[in-house]
């Protein structure tokens, strides 16, 4: 367990999803933060800590207090892009929530397709720094090229096959035919996965998520307020981090897992639960290679052993013994980076994700990125 | 084009040369790749000197490109990057172009050795297959 205030998420508010380009992204990170704030039942007064990742210059924590007219913050962060995408804000919210710091934290995460989609880039630095050791060999793209690698490296040292990635691909549309606000709500079947193109082989087009526009926004206070407001509290039961040794995407000494195992550890050391007591798993899947790495880093199933535990798709679909992704995560929903997946399970847990509703569901664990900047929470009710 | 800085010049200079070269440390073992501006273990205070590598590997990871990210690729298409694990510096991992490569017989661990590119002003380090019969 973690030091200082117990703390609780206590809203979840969500902006329409686009696939147009074109649009602004601020309205939309405004609307999320007030539907945050109205499903737990506090007026934006009352928001005295406001927390964004990556810290893009117009739209910072401060641009989120204006838009909202809020008159002063005890504490606000905005967090870089080296941390563990969305999930970088609520942890640093947590900690501010925890320490006294601030009392009431807005977290926020807003994304542009246009910002999120690597091969719309039409600005190409030289080759100086740590790119001199990849761009002149065509590593551009941002991850892709390295997690066609990471792919790569797991069937040659682990084993596996093709299909143990186009479940993730192909659940992501079982889940998200029963979300309305999913961008890719047609399903999709192994064959599909299989005949989709290469992008960075053996890395395929349905192996990556979807770019899309839109916001999402979660509000954490202490445990002792959220008892006083307005939904079923969501306790965050333990948190955690992991780099890994010699962090880097591409020179780094866990080439298959990043950091994904070292934060596992430190979350299940911290947590009141274990991976048995989990109902319902919301693993950051901007790539397949992504989810099945925390699938096996933390716990659910052994290394290696993830083709087997996934049963043919039938262990993480609805009505399995562990669904995952259940609002068909970034490869369906949209790319909303790593913050949406706290917000389903705050849903899941409070019995309100309609017709994806998990049954009984007490205990999510919830993680996000991979690599060097990897960050998980296990929250439960 | 690879635009070296005060702690890379020595890679880029050995490759002008020829060489594989990584990064050492004067008064220590302890070598390291990417280049950096201090030692990334502890107690090794010593002054960052080049380590010539023998030039062979085994390819540790690798993908096929069929997608270019950068315009200046898009005519390249598909190409092969790969980390190839040096075989006297176990653990470095450089990454390269794999060259000169039958691509149905790419495998991890299959024996590379180094070549070089003429780019430009420079030379690139590049891996290529040891046997000949898996070169293209």
């Amino acid at each position: 367990m973690s030091a200082g205030r117990a703390t609780a998420i206590v809203g979840v508010g969500y902006s329409p999803i686009y696939r147009e380009k074109g649009i602004d992204s601020r309205p939309l990170a405004s609307q999320a933060a007030k539907d945050a704030i109205a499903d737990a039942g506090l007026t934006a007064t009352e928001i005295d800590g406001i927390f964004e990742y990556p810290g893009l210059p117009n739209e910072i924590s401060i641009t989120m207090q204006r838009m909202l007219g809020i008159k002063n913050l005890a504490s606000f962060g905005d967090y870089a892009s080296s941390g563990p995408s969305g999930m970088a804000a609520a942890l640093g919210a947590h900690m501010a929530v925890a320490s006294g710091a601030c009392d009431v934290a807005l977290v926020y995460r807003s994304i542009s397709r246009e910002w999120g989609q690597q091969s719309g880039q039409v600005h190409f630095p030289p080759a100086e720094g740590p790119s001199q050791y990849q761009l002149p060999y065509g590593v551009a793209g941002a991850v892709i090229p390295v997690m066609g690698m990471k792919k790569q490296r797991r069937f040659a040292e682990l084993g596996g096959s093709e299909e143990d990635y186009g479940h993730i691909s192909v659940n992501a549309r079982k889940w998200s035919a029963l979300n309305e606000r999913a961008a890719l709500r047609d399903p999709i079947t192994m064959d599909d996965y299989l005949s989709s193109r290469f992008v960075a082989e053996p890395l395929r087009l349905l192996d990556c998520d979807y770019p899309i526009t839109g916001a999402c926004a979660i509000i954490i206070t202490t445990a002792e307020r959220a008892a006083g407001l307005k939904q079923k509290p969501v306790l965050i039961d333990s948190t955690s981090l992991g780099t890994g040794s010699r962090p880097d995407w591409t020179f780094t000494d866990d080439f298959i897992f990043g950091g994904t195992r070292e934060a596992s550890d430190l979350l299940w050391k911290r947590s009141s639960v274990t991976p048995a007591d989990v109902d319902v798993a919301q693993l950051y899947d901007g790539f397949t290679h992504i989810a099945i790495s925390w699938v096996e880093a933390l716990g659910l199933c052994g290394i290696g052993e993830f083709g087997d535990w996934v049963d043919g798709g039938k262990t993480i679909g609805p009505g399995g013994s562990m669904p995952m992704n259940t609002t068909g995560g970034q490869l369906a929903e949209g790319r909303m980076h790593g913050l949406s997946f706290v917000a389903e399970a705050v849903l899941q847990l409070r019995g309100q994700a309609g017709a994806r509703q998990v049954p009984d569901a007490n205990v999510s664990v919830v993680a996000n990125a991979h690599g060097p900047q990897c960050g998980a929470m296990v929250l439960t009710t | 084009m690879p635009v070296p800085d005060r702690y890379s010049a020595f890679y880029w200079g050995h490759a002008a040369e020829g060489k594989l070269a990584i990064q050492g440390f004067e008064g220590s073992d302890h070598v390291q790749y990417p280049p950096n501006a201090v030692a990334e273990t502890p107690d090794v205070d010593g002054a960052p000197i080049p380590v010539v590598a023998a030039g062979t590997g085994v390819l540790y990871a690798y993908t096929v490109l069929h997608q270019a990210f950068h315009p200046a690729w898009a005519d390249s298409l598909p190409y092969v990057i790969g980390l190839t694990e040096l075989t006297d510096h176990p653990g470095i991992r450089i990454l390269t172009n794999i060259v000169e490569v039958d691509r149905a017989k790419l495998r991890s661990g299959m024996p590379v050795e180094v070549t070089f590119e003429d780019r430009g002003t420079m030379r690139l380090p590049q891996f290529r297959p040891v046997e000949t019969g898996d070169r293209a």
